[in-house]
């Protein structure tokens, strides 16, 4: 649909180069990078496009962008009211960038690269098992025996499976990571609920480390610290939250397995 | 708190080499697994496990020798993200793009869900001074780790990269 309308404007450059700035600046605010890096890159598509100047704007729902050429402004707002992580999108609009710099790209060839973006995921199964050695490792960084580890590993997968499911339907991440939660603790709960030996909560300590919103929180430090502190504030409730759901998952599972008070 | 006690006492318990190449080993399995969940470029994936690996084992070795976690975990986070700026100059990928799984086992998630858990009891039980202490305790301890780590992740765009792009 976007990409139709670019077409009949096609004679009018500088709008064209302003839509492709806009699309590179969702697709890397979409795809969870700081805020510099949407800012400097989208930056960067405008000027070696024969843009004079460049403005950027973040919001946590909206990338917001104004171009100036020859004294003539535009600006266009794209929203983006849903965040993913994918980092082989990031990566490949830089490359684009690059390119461009290089001057291996013009106008028309940047925007059919951008169009062109759809990069394979990592096979689901494949995933599934990673995170669940992923946490069954924590488990053992911490300290745990070979038993709780592998409780760990089968609680862990199985979130993940869920995990995948709500994510590829389309459900709220608070509600995907909740019930997440919620389902591996009833799983890694068992090993207390048995008596699995003296560190049996370590399997559920670390079966949940898999919903930990490390890029949201990682982000949301840099952001502040290079001053789109607004933007920062924003990743951290959205960090916050995700955490807070996740408690109370866990702490639904408890109460079912009867475990109450052990991660106090 | 259990995991930095189980810490020490692994450190008591047994010699410190073989003690830091299983810690660094088992730290390159979370970075590949979140960086597999995260879709990074599967060229940059080693860079991952690599600058997992260099950086939890600097932190183990800091940690060990008396330093507190939160500067441990800034110079581990710094070392992480210089030699991301070196890789990312070879794969022209911004080393955000690796560099954050690598720095997935390092992050307190533990001491997040606590503080969490311990504000969902007092909403249940009713206020306890234990209680609120264990939120802010941990409250506190997981937003040092974690602003250590991102500031350490910055450091070379804050100090050498700061008017011209990495890649």
């Amino acid at each position: 649909m976007e990409m139709k309308e670019v077409i009949v404007f096609e004679k009018n450059e500088q709008r064209e180069i302003t839509r492709l700035v806009a699309e590179a600046g969702y697709l890397l605010l979409h795809n969870g990078v700081e805020s510099k890096v949407v800012s400097d890159i989208a930056h960067r598509i405008g000027r070696v496009l024969g843009i004079e100047n460049v403005e950027i704007a973040l919001t946590a729902s909206a990338v917001i962008i104004t171009t100036r050429l020859q004294g003539q402004c535009l600006t266009t707002i794209r929203q983006c009211t849903s965040h993913v992580i994918n980092m082989r999108i990031v990566s490949e609009v830089q490359q684009i960038c690059i390119a461009a710099e290089r001057g291996e790209l013009d106008i028309a060839g940047v925007h059919q690269r951008l169009a062109g973006i759809d990069p394979p995921r990592y096979n689901n199964w494949l995933v599934v098992v990673m995170i669940g050695i992923a946490c069954a490792a924590f488990c053992r960084l911490a300290g745990g025996t070979a038993e709780i580890c592998g409780l760990t590993f089968l609680a862990s997968s199985i979130g993940m499976i869920v995990r995948q499911t709500l994510v590829r339907n389309t459900f709220n991440a608070l509600i995907t990571f909740g019930v997440t939660a919620f389902i591996t603790s009833l799983i890694s709960g068992l090993g207390l609920m048995f008596q699995m030996g003296d560190n049996a909560f370590l399997a559920m300590a670390s079966s949940v480390l898999m919903l930990v919103p490390g890029f949201p929180l990682i982000n949301s430090v840099s952001d502040m610290l290079k001053g789109y502190v607004t933007m920062g504030i924003s990743r951290w409730t959205t960090a916050t939250l995700l955490t807070l759901v996740t408690s109370m998952g866990i702490v639904g599972a408890m109460q079912i397995l009867g475990v109450w008070g052990v991660w106090l | 708190m259990v995991i930095i006690e189980m810490l020490q006492q692994s450190i008591a318990a047994s010699p410190l080499f073989f003690n830091l190449l299983e810690k660094t080993l088992l730290a390159t399995l979370p970075a590949l697994g979140f960086g597999m969940m995260f879709n990074v470029p599967p060229q940059t994936l080693k860079y991952c496990a690599m600058g997992a690996a260099s950086g939890y084992g600097a932190r183990f070795l800091l940690l060990h020798w008396g330093l507190d976690i939160e500067w441990a975990s800034l110079f581990a986070a710094m070392m992480i993200g210089a030699m991301g700026v070196f890789w990312s100059q070879q794969t022209l990928s911004h080393p955000k793009v690796f560099t954050v799984a690598a720095v997935i086992p390092m992050i307190p998630g533990v001491y997040g869900f606590k503080a969490m858990i311990a504000l969902v009891e007092i909403n249940r039980s009713g206020y306890t001074p234990e209680l609120w202490a264990g939120t802010l305790d941990n409250l506190i301890h997981a937003c040092f780790i974690i602003a250590a780590l991102a500031v350490g992740l910055a450091m070379p765009g804050l100090l050498i990269y700061r008017h011209k792009p990495v890649v």
